[in-house]
């Protein structure tokens, strides 16, 4: 080895990432019931800026809940309740006040299965920017959207093509120039490369990675080799019995990605993570 | 709960601990060719060599095919990379005994010094223990037995600083000159069998710990553990 070179830290956090680290969801005490059936609770984390962030664990431990806690995406489901706090940027989410649609303006989400509207590709993503009435320089806010969700290059010789004839993948990323489009702070992916093929998962998965440059990012998903792909910090679910039987969701451990994957302090988090669990 | 990966793992590991007992055999072969001048089973020595880089070679392919199909994380990722790791300081260690044999093929019809043959034996037989308790502390996942390789080691550096000091004194003496430095070799190489040996439990530090330090660091020996 030659002496000028210095050894190489490889789950040191990339470049793009702060090297201090800003609190973006200062989550406390958080417990979210539908009705008598508690789906996750004790969750106390701290989501930071411009990182990819992960949330994994099994079926049931609560994970895609705990997501749409943090944009309010719970909202309208009957018997929901939510306990603790969430706060961005130190303001409570749940507070007297908070306007719900300032909070998904800020926060986006996508969701697992591709879901643009019956329109072209151009309506699709200039859809939320006319509601919210940013008309202005219309077409060079889709241009930066679809050049954000590296789709332009795609899709720009027939922008007024109905989005439903992309394939999956490209309508992926579609939803993820949708939600880009109004310029968010935050987007929160739930699954977004579980109907994907690997190459089409591939593209999304790198995508991930330039967006985090300019987006903080919380992505759901149930492969954990995804996980450890493209997420600076990992936070692993499960599912926690209580005396009485009933079982709810709850934090088990959450730390920077290369320790949770080479060195997790759980026990529960190795028995999952190596595949040794139930 | 994955079965047969659980079983590649068990199964590498136990191919693992027969190249250790191989690793023994081909050293104390070289030893015994050594001590008795026996060119036969010095040849013997060489050749059985070829039955550890055989087994070198096949612990290596399945630790390159379970790394490529089922991506090993956490303390599985750790005992795969120190598997990988103890492999090779065990087939090094194999290569040693050969230069012994061959040394020992070299020197066959020149005259010994007695009290350095001797004391060649000594150090062979620490080596031989040093290996054994690296197998045993990868076996048993034993740290302090790990550790304990660093004074297994001190001793075996201080014999051959003793035997380098009297072959200074010997050298020139033209009846044993040839012998002796010939056998400077095979006291290094001892040395340096040692040397493996606590690489290994090194190894075994990082599987049990999760972090990789050096026992004993060259450049700054005073900060020993």
């Amino acid at each position: 080895m030659a002496p000028t070179m210095r050894p190489v830290d490889v789950t040191a956090p990339r470049e793009s990432a702060p090297q201090t680290r800003e609190t973006v969801f200062d989550i406390k005490d958080l417990k979210a019931s539908y009705g008598s059936n508690v789906a996750v609770r004790s969750v106390d984390m701290e989501i930071y800026r411009n990182l990819v962030t992960a949330v994994i664990g099994p079926s049931g431990c609560g994970k895609s809940t705990f997501i749409r806690c943090l944009n309010r995406m719970n909202d309208e489901v009957p018997g929901f309740r939510q306990d603790g706090k969430i706060l961005y940027h130190g303001i409570d989410l749940y507070g007297d006040g908070v306007d719900q649609i300032e909070v998904r303006r800020r926060i986006g989400m996508v969701f697992q299965r591709p879901n643009p509207f019956p329109k072209s590709i151009y309506d699709n993503v200039a859809w939320a920017p006319r509601i919210l009435g940013l008309r202005k320089n219309l077409d060079e806010r889709v241009e930066k959207a679809l050049r954000g969700a590296a789709l332009w290059d795609e899709v720009k010789d027939r922008l007024k093509k109905s989005a439903l004839a992309l394939s999956g993948g490209q309508q992926q990323r579609l939803c993820i120039a949708r939600a880009i489009a109004i310029e968010p702070e935050v987007l929160l992916l739930d699954e977004p490369a579980s109907a994907l093929d690997p190459i089409a998962t591939a593209s999304i998965e790198e995508l991930m990675h330039d967006l985090k440059t300019d987006y903080t990012l919380v992505i759901v998903t149930h492969n954990m080799q995804q996980a450890a792909r493209v997420a600076d910090r990992t936070a692993f679910f499960s599912l926690d019995v209580d005396e009485s039987g009933r079982g709810a969701g709850t934090l088990v451990e959450y730390d920077d990605t290369g320790k949770l994957f080479t060195a997790p302090s759980d026990k529960r988090t190795e028995d999952y993570v190596t595949g040794r669990f139930g | 709960m994955r079965v047969s990966f659980q079983e590649e793992l068990d199964q590498l590991e136990a191919s693992l601990q027969e190249e250790g007992s191989l690793v023994l055999r081909v050293l104390r072969g070289a030893l015994n060719a050594l001590e008795h001048r026996d060119v036969e089973l010095a040849d013997e020595v060489i050749a059985f060599d070829d039955d550890v880089d055989v087994l070198y070679l096949q612990i290596e392919a399945g630790i390159q095919s379970l790394l490529a199909r089922q991506t090993p994380v956490a303390t599985d990722l750790r005992l795969v990379l120190a598997m990988l790791h103890i492999n090779l300081h065990l087939e090094r260690m194999a290569d040693y005994a050969v230069t012994i044999a061959k040394m020992t093929k070299l020197v066959a019809d020149v005259e010994a010094d007695p009290p350095l043959l001797q004391s060649l034996q000594e150090m062979g037989e620490r080596a031989e223990e040093m290996i054994r308790v690296a197998l045993d502390s990868f076996a048993d996942r034993d740290l302090e037995q790990a550790e304990s390789l660093v004074e297994l080691d001190e001793l075996i550096d201080r014999s051959n600083r003793r035997f380098v000091e009297r072959v200074i004194e010997l050298v020139a003496e033209p009846d044993v000159r040839e012998w002796v430095l010939r056998m400077v070799l095979v006291s290094r190489t001892l040395e340096r069998i040692g040397d493996h040996a606590v690489d290994i439990g090194e190894q075994v530090a990082y599987l049990l710990t999760a972090e990789f330090r050096e026992f004993t660091d060259a450049s700054h020996p005073e900060e020993h553990v």
